[in-house]
């Protein structure tokens, strides 16, 4: 047990792994509490961008029948440009149908930017990754992932397909957006 | 009695989170508002101890919210705490001359909230 979690009586919490544990918790609240597909989607974008650090953001749907992606929603990039297969490569895509994550971890280039800091989440029902979150580009202050942050990531990869799928809209989602071979 | 904190922002996740992190770690209560105008409308009812504010909101601003708490007599020495994605040097000028107190950058450090907030409140 650990003797620094909050109780009913108010103790404090002090160190960072109940504050992780924290945020894993209000993640999975938001997601578990969505209103419909939109909603879902604007919790994954607020999980995102306000634990994970990103305000780049793309979902991609995985249609296993044609072995194409699919650009389903997008935020703060441009998916007409963006080619996922390409910032994944070919290992990197096999490990996130795997359903494993695909992080490429931080560096700064001489002038101080960021650079190539991103990760792939796959979002995996029926052990089937349907979907993969690329989280690209992290906001100035936030230097690199942490172990925390995979944490998120795992949570994503479990508890989103849910919320933003559902398994009634698999097959008909499968078909929209823009081709992308995979 | 408890001191109370105003916890401002449109994001339901920022919202649970903060509000979450101030309540378990804190003997603090908290009162939350989505936007600017309701921040406004909640601190003048409410009379916080301190306000902990996101910037970019629907229907009115961080910094437009700030101005306006300034500007009410019984709002002006309320500490206000922006919580910004930006924290860049001449973006938060834009917040101080707003006339907020302080600022934290997203993602959150909930141990730096908390050492933020005390630092208003005491603890």
């Amino acid at each position: 047990m650990n003797d620094n979690k909050s109780d009913a009586s108010g103790q404090k919490l002090s160190e960072a792994e109940p504050m992780n544990d924290l945020r894993l918790g209000a993640a999975r609240k938001r997601l578990a509490e969505s209103r419909g597909q939109e909603d879902a989607i604007e919790g994954v974008r607020e999980i995102v961008a306000n634990f994970l650090g990103s305000e780049e953001i793309g979902l991609f749907r995985v249609d296993r029948r044609t072995a194409t992606l699919h650009v389903f929603w997008s935020f703060g990039i441009d998916p007409k440009k963006y080619d996922l297969v390409r910032a994944l490569g070919d290992a990197g895509l096999q490990r996130v149908m795997r359903g494993e994550c695909h992080v490429d971890l931080a560096a700064r280039d001489c002038s101080g930017a960021m650079a190539k800091v991103q990760a792939f989440v796959p979002i995996r029902w029926a052990n089937q990754t349907i979907a993969i979150l690329a989280i690209l580009r992290l906001l100035p202050q936030k230097l690199a992932f942490d172990r925390s942050d995979m944490e998120l990531f795992k949570l994503l990869s479990d508890e989103a397909a849910k919320p933003l799928f559902g398994p009634s809209v698999h097959s008909k989602l499968a078909t929209e957006g823009r081709g992308m071979r995979a | 009695m408890s001191k109370k904190i105003l916890v401002v922002d449109d994001s339901r996740t920022a919202l649970m989170m903060e509000r979450e992190i101030l309540e378990k770690s804190t003997k603090y209560q908290c009162v939350t508002a989505t936007d600017g105008r309701e921040a406004v409308e909640k601190a003048q009812q409410e009379h916080p101890d301190l306000v902990l504010m996101d910037v970019v909101m629907p229907r009115m601003n961080g910094f437009e919210a700030c101005k306006m708490m300034r500007q009410q007599p019984s709002t002006r020495e309320i500490p206000i705490v922006l919580v910004t994605t930006r924290g860049e040097e001449s973006y938060m000028e834009a917040g101080f001359q707003s006339g907020c107190n302080d600022y934290i950058t997203k993602p959150i450090d909930g141990a730096e909230l908390v050492a933020l907030v005390q630092s208003y409140l005491g603890e």
